[in-house]
């Protein structure tokens, strides 16, 4: 069973949503002088996610202030309409609860894991190179996770751990340590708190008003004011990644590249602004060359054709796996995207005044 | 359309037309998406849907396709265009080709013509003209019984490594013949068919064991005493790749294990042992000199032997359309087979994917020797012949004849 404690450290189940619910409060309810230390310390979950990116616990013992105050903070937010604003609220109140749910006990993991987020997980106790006298050698695992349920989490990870072929599989689960699972729950809370904050209600209780600039105050002193970086206008073949490159070099000798080379391309090519007559000269050298076709197929992924929907580079895993991936560098393994690379090499290389 | 192209879809015709011809429905037949590639001019209809059979077949029929497809996927709206589609889910779905395959056979069917300079060969196509370094290739495959033969033991491996490793329900798995080179496996599992392209790309990485790291599945050195390090690493029958590790390290160092800095008489006693007894402790540090870091290149080879040949395409895109099973397969005139999993490992697709019957009189070029039925043919060499019409037929879909005048 959770107990109020429990809903205090983590106020995104849905438990204490009914907890709140059955309380019998209203929105209005906010105006009320009762209410103010839940809206105070609402203020103080905002202002330590925005300012330092993570969410403290509470000194005050008040478990009914802790668990108020979290969809007060969501609300807040969600008025304020900043998107990246509630990811980082997000990821804060997402780390805070990982702090937390690596030191619980096994069942109680398993009541959150199983209950809250209806995932297939059991409890095992599996030891792997037991013996081991080099503990960091030794693999204990307390749970096994459904493998739809891994998957949706684990790929929002980076480090190799988290890729499927490190991990063991036992007939449709992925073993996890402890600690794992606290891992992946936090990424399931991180995404809840982002789908919370979306949408604001429509009528909104005048008290909040001045809450809600207060926090567009907060989130301009802390993340600035938002920029949107302009792609440079034409193409810098400099900043262009190791395999878009690569593809350009090797349609340039005349070789041939196969179809998830040529789309990777021009889908690059498309998001990064350059034109239609561009894209089809890249494609010029290749010795299958048809105008008609690539001309088509160009259209198409830029979105004038067929379903109509403008293509995105695919991602970095993606180009791996069909071995479009070329000689990654070092700002390589900073990004996911061809894109970012070349954004985050434009900015250095127009800073460089190149 | 060319005489050949009008009397292969005039066969077809007759096929579709006769009371054998049934495809097999995929289940939820009414939320998938038909499409039918036409000898015409190679065009292709889609974004069909159909409520029953009778009204697919009818469609079939009427158009006379060289190829049908139905989408893996489920969607609100299978015949609206495709972001009004309405995405439910798509089947999970292996494809296991012999083109993927590096069969020592090739070089006797399969031979290749630099469109540039015209020089030929045979086998595998090489990346580069070995005269003038174009490489764009004219090529032509066969249907080889051994390559055949090869796909469909890929097929039993990785079909049990995933039974394994995954658990699907049984039921929901099922395998065919493309009519081609190569099988298909599909899982209808419903706790499979949200999977996003993202987490189907982790399960083609699972199975290619793309980026594996040895040291997250136990390899490593222990101190066991001042300045003395043991290895050690997984065990043999242990679970996923761990085990799997273990048995592919077993080839490679029985097969080649003086590349990797292994004494002749190191080699011998590997090739002695007992693969059963194998790799229990202390097999890693039992042979002396292996550094962890030879270790890493000598499971990177046992991942790379163990692996699924699958496509990694076909398993990722969750819009794709695949071949219907019951219908033919315009590259070869044979049929797409539906085979029930117990029935795979004597699966006999030269036996059992012919469809057509009576004789043919035609021309053929070249063609190796191949077999249907019980019966051999070939090889051929620019001579006019009369053949059963199945054969006549493959000859007539692969290009290596024409209909006689």
């Amino acid at each position: 069973m959770l107990t109020r404690a429990d809903l205090a450290k983590y106020p995104f189940l849905t438990e204490a949503s009914e907890y709140i619910r059955e309380l019998g409060l209203s929105i209005d309810d906010i105006a009320t002088p009762e209410f103010s230390p839940v809206l105070e310390r609402a203020e103080k979950r905002l202002e330590e996610a925005l300012s330092k990116g993570k969410v403290s616990r509470s000194d005050e013992a008040d478990e009914k202030i802790e668990i108020l105050s979290f969809p007060v903070s969501n609300l807040i937010l969600s008025l304020t309409g900043e998107e990246r604003a509630r990811r980082r609220f997000a990821l804060a109140e997402a780390k805070r609860a990982y702090d937390l749910l690596r030191q619980e006990p096994p069942e109680k993991l398993e009541r959150i894991a199983t209950k809250s987020f209806n995932w297939k997980l059991k409890r095992v106790d599996m030891v792997f190179d037991e013996g081991s006298t080099v503990p960091q050698l030794r693999r204990v695992y307390d749970f096994a996770v459904g493998l739809t349920d891994f998957l949706r989490t684990a790929i929002l990870l980076r480090e190799p751990k988290w890729k499927l072929p490190n991990r063991v599989l036992d007939h449709g689960f992925v073993y996890a340590t402890r600690d794992e699972v606290a891992r992946l729950l936090q990424e399931e809370v991180r995404a809840r708190i982002v789908q919370r904050t979306a949408d604001p209600p429509r009528q909104v209780p005048r008290l909040l008003q001045p809450k809600v600039e207060q926090t567009k105050g907060l989130i301009i002193k802390w993340l600035g004011i938002p920029t949107i970086y302009e792609l440079p206008k034409v193409p810098v073949p400099e900043a262009m990644p190791p395999c878009v490159r690569h593809l350009i070099e090797q349609l340039g000798e005349g070789k041939n590249v196969h179809h998830m080379g040529r789309f990777t391309l021009a889908a690059f090519l498309n998001n990064i602004g350059a034109g239609e007559e561009e894209i089809v000269r890249a494609f010029k050298p290749a010795s299958d060359f048809s105008e008609r076709m690539t001309r088509y197929q160009v259209e198409h992924i830029a979105g004038k054709r067929g379903g109509r929907t403008k293509y995105t580079c695919p991602m970095c895993t993606t180009l791996k796996t069909h071995g479009v991936c070329y000689k990654p560098d070092e700002v390589c393994a900073t990004i996911r995207n061809p894109l970012s690379y070349y954004k985050k090499q434009g900015r250095v290389l127009s800073r460089k005044g190149l | 359309m060319s005489q050949t192209e009008q009397t292969v879809r005039q066969r077809f015709q007759q096929y579709y037309l006769s009371p054998e011809a049934q495809p097999t429905l995929p289940p939820r037949m009414k939320e998938r998406e038909y499409g039918f590639l036409l000898f015409k001019e190679k065009f292709m209809v889609r974004h069909r849907s159909f409520k029953s059979q009778e009204a697919l077949l009818l469609a079939i029929r009427d158009l006379v396709p060289a190829h049908v497809y139905f989408s893996t996927a489920y969607y609100l709206n299978p015949s609206a265009p495709m972001d009004e589609k309405g995405w439910q889910g798509a089947d999970l779905v292996f494809d296991v080709d012999a083109d993927h395959l590096d069969t020592p056979c090739k070089p006797n069917h399969d031979s290749w013509k630099c469109k540039a300079c015209k020089t030929a060969g045979t086998g595998s196509t090489p990346k580069v003209c070995p005269k003038c370094k174009n490489d764009r290739f004219e090529e032509q495959t066969w249907l080889c019984e051994k390559c055949l033969q090869q796909a469909k033991e890929e097929t039993i491996n990785f079909s049990e490594m995933f039974f394994r490793d995954f658990s699907p329900d049984r039921a929901d798995v099922q395998f065919y013949f493309s009519g081609h080179r190569g099988y298909h496996m599909h899982v209808h599992s419903d706790e499979l068919l949200a999977l996003g392209e993202q987490e189907r790309r982790e399960i083609v990485d699972y199975f290619l064991g793309l980026d594996l790291d040895p040291e997250l599945h136990g390899l490593g050195e222990i101190p066991v005493g001042p300045r003395v390090k043991v290895t050690q690493g997984p065990l043999i029958g242990e679970l996923g790749w761990r085990g799997r590790i273990v048995e592919g390290i077993y080839d490679i160092l029985s097969r080649e294990g003086e590349t990797f800095g292994l004494s002749p008489s190191e080699v011998e006693t590997v090739r002695k042992w007992d693969r059963d007894n194998l790799f229990t402790r202390p097999f890693w540090s039992s042979l002396k000199g292996i550094s962890v870091g030879t270790w890493k290149k000598i499971i990177s080879r046992a991942v790379q032997a163990k692996s699924a040949k699958i496509d990694t395409v076909v398993t990722t895109d969750v819009h794709r359309l695949i071949r219907l099973p019951g219908t033919l397969n315009g590259h070869t005139g044979l049929r797409v087979v539906d085979i029930p999993p117990e029935k795979l490992d004597a699966f006999d697709p030269f036996a059992e994917s012919p469809v057509f019957q009576g004789q043919m009189k035609i021309r053929v070029g070249d063609a190796p020797e191949f077999r249907l039925g019980d019966k051999h043919f070939g090889p051929y060499h620019d001579e006019m012949v009369e053949l059963p019409a199945a054969a006549a037929m493959l000859l007539l879909c692969k290009r290596r004849g024409e209909p006689a005048a």
